[in-house]
């Protein structure tokens, strides 16, 4: 065997490789593009986003409360559970706020987005991909990135911080009850706890958070909705597979975070 | 209708090459003349459709272009391919209705944006109620229901009336009897024939039903293997010597026996 015919098959794989990842980097690109430039021109149905704002608001809602409240028992209670005597029990409240605001209330809040929203964005333009109702909009000469897509990217824009926001409060709120109930810690202690080592800085870091999930779930979402093939199996296992690639996204992301801001 | 030997064909191929992941379109070379009602035959899966959507750019071609009224749908930009899809009417196969918009609202989407924006509202509600009643709908009845709830013949009715509503020049027709009972698609036969005439658009029909196709049609053809494997009249159509097509005609000479069968 020559060494040409022995690196030809790796070379030939990393050639296709480079090709399907620049070919998503380029519809990104251009779904991104397409929604801020038809933003700025006022060409994002207000009706559409308004829609989208309830669904999506409406459908997460509950059970980011749900997360919220149990994420809060569970950080306090683990958190007086961990400390030993020698450390005053109101660093509980420090570390209850602290975790909540700066990783479980937007990333939690995030997970739960991937779950109720995303899927089903993906679901949704898969499913009009396959009826040829994309199709049907180009061939009226309707731009679907900017009818479906950007209204729906805008939303999450604005849905994501809103709920994340929420969370930390409700976390806070739900680990101050708990450890009042179950640590005999009162909310005056929690609460110079928690500002003890408080920055302003950390609730820019936790919306700051919030918005790049919430633009990285639904735009992730519409482009494995609009890349579907092949019928009903084919939505489904896109489905799949984007919410796959948005909670890797999230986690990946999430990671930057710290080195980047925290510095 | 016969073939105007003098003129220019409205739609033309030229040379049209598609692969997904193995070659569906390998250079397609036909024209498609003003006036005319040209149906297109060919077995499923070799890419009858895919042809149709290169028309106007909802599959690009890898090689070679398609010409619509004398533009070059993929060297003219932008604003050709827009012009390009004005003109032309596309039923889709499914009908393609969108889920989430009324009847009214799926036929207002084929009146183009720029022209719909300029429109009163009571014109947009007369063009609407026109295509409807040319579709053989009641208006009344149908405008305010979503697709959901409508039976396959009247989603396609509505996918017709939505693609003649901005008035094209040129209709294309995938498959729009397929999945219809025999009374239906008798309907939708006439429909498409009487809209030829009524509205004087150029017709292009992708279809399995041959016997159909031959009543209607000045013009028929063949795809097979990526190429037109036959072009012609009807009436050279059925005489036709190659073996493949006659194995088609043959098959679909069968089919349509087969349903008959079925019926009774
Ligand atoms: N968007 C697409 N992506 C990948 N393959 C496609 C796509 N559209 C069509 N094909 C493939 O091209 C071939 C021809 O399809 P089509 O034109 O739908 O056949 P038909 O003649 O039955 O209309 C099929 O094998 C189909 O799987
Ligand atoms: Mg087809």
């Amino acid at each position: 065997m020559s060494a040409a015919a022995l690196y030809e098959r790796p070379l030939r794989w990393l050639a296709r490789w480079w090709e399907s990842l620049a070919e998503h980097a380029g519809q990104l690109g251009l779904l991104v593009w397409a929604t801020f430039s038809a933003a700025v021109r006022f060409r994002v149905s207000f009706r559409e986003f308004v829609r989208q704002l309830q669904i999506m608001g409406m459908q997460s809602l509950p059970i980011v409360i749900v997360t919220a409240v149990l994420t809060g028992i569970v950080t306090s209670q683990q958190g007086g559970y961990q400390l030993t005597s020698t450390v005053p029990l109101y660093v509980v409240g420090s570390i209850t706020v602290t975790s909540v605001v700066l990783e479980l209330g937007p990333v939690l809040t995030a997970v739960v987005l991937v779950g109720r929203v995303g899927a089903r964005i993906t679901a949704e333009l898969g499913t009009m991909v396959v009826s040829e109702q994309i199709d049907a909009y180009r061939s009226l000469g309707r731009d679907p990135l900017i009818i479906l897509g950007a209204p729906r990217i805008l939303a999450g824009l604005v849905v994501m911080p809103a709920l994340a926001g929420l969370a930390n409060l409700i976390g806070t709120i739900s680990g101050m009850i708990s450890a009042q109930m179950a640590l005999d810690l009162g909310y005056e202690t929690f609460l110079f706890g928690a500002r003890l080592f408080w920055q302003s800085w950390d609730i820019f870091y936790s919306f700051m958070k919030a918005i790049t999930f919430g633009f990285a779930i639904p735009v992730i979402a519409i482009h494995m909705g609009f890349r579907t093939r092949g019928g009903a199996e084919g939505v489904g296992r896109t489905t799949t597979d984007s919410v796959m690639f948005q909670l890797l996204t999230i986690f990946i992301l999430d990671a930057m975070f710290p080195p980047l801001f925290l510095q | 209708m016969t073939r105007p030997v003098t003129a220019d064909p409205v739609i033309r191929y030229r040379n049209t090459h598609k692969a997904f992941k193995r070659p569906v379109l390998s250079g397609v070379d036909l024209g498609i003349y003003e006036g005319e009602m040209f149906a297109l035959f060919g077995p499923s899966g070799t890419g009858k459709s895919v042809l149709l959507k290169t028309t106007i750019g909802l599959i690009v071609p890898d090689r070679g272009d398609v010409e619509v009224a004398g533009m070059s749908v993929y060297h003219g930009g932008r604003k050709v391919l827009e012009s390009v899809r004005e003109k032309v009417g596309y039923v889709f196969q499914h009908s393609a209705l969108f889920d989430s918009m009324n009847v009214y609202r799926n036929v207002e989407m084929g009146l183009p944006a720029e022209r719909l924006r300029r429109m009163q509202t009571s014109d947009v509600a007369r063009a609407i109620w026109e295509a409807l009643e040319l579709v053989n709908l009641d208006p009344v009845e149908v405008m305010p229901i979503l697709p959901a709830e409508l039976s396959g013949g009247m989603k396609k009715r509505v996918g017709i009336a939505r693609a003649i509503v901005g008035r094209p020049r040129i209709l294309l027709w995938d498959e729009p009897t397929t999945g219809l009972d025999p009374v239906n698609t008798a309907a939708v036969e006439r429909l498409i024939k009487g809209l030829a005439e009524e509205l004087r658009v150029t017709s292009v029909l992708v279809t399995h039903d041959v016997e159909g196709a031959l009543w209607m049609c000045g013009r028929v053809a063949m795809l097979e293997g990526g190429h037109i494997r036959f072009c012609g009249t009807p009436d050279e159509f059925q005489t036709e010597a190659d073996p493949v097509v006659r194995a088609f005609v043959d098959r679909a000479a069968a089919e349509a026996a087969l349903d008959v069968v079925e019926m009774t």
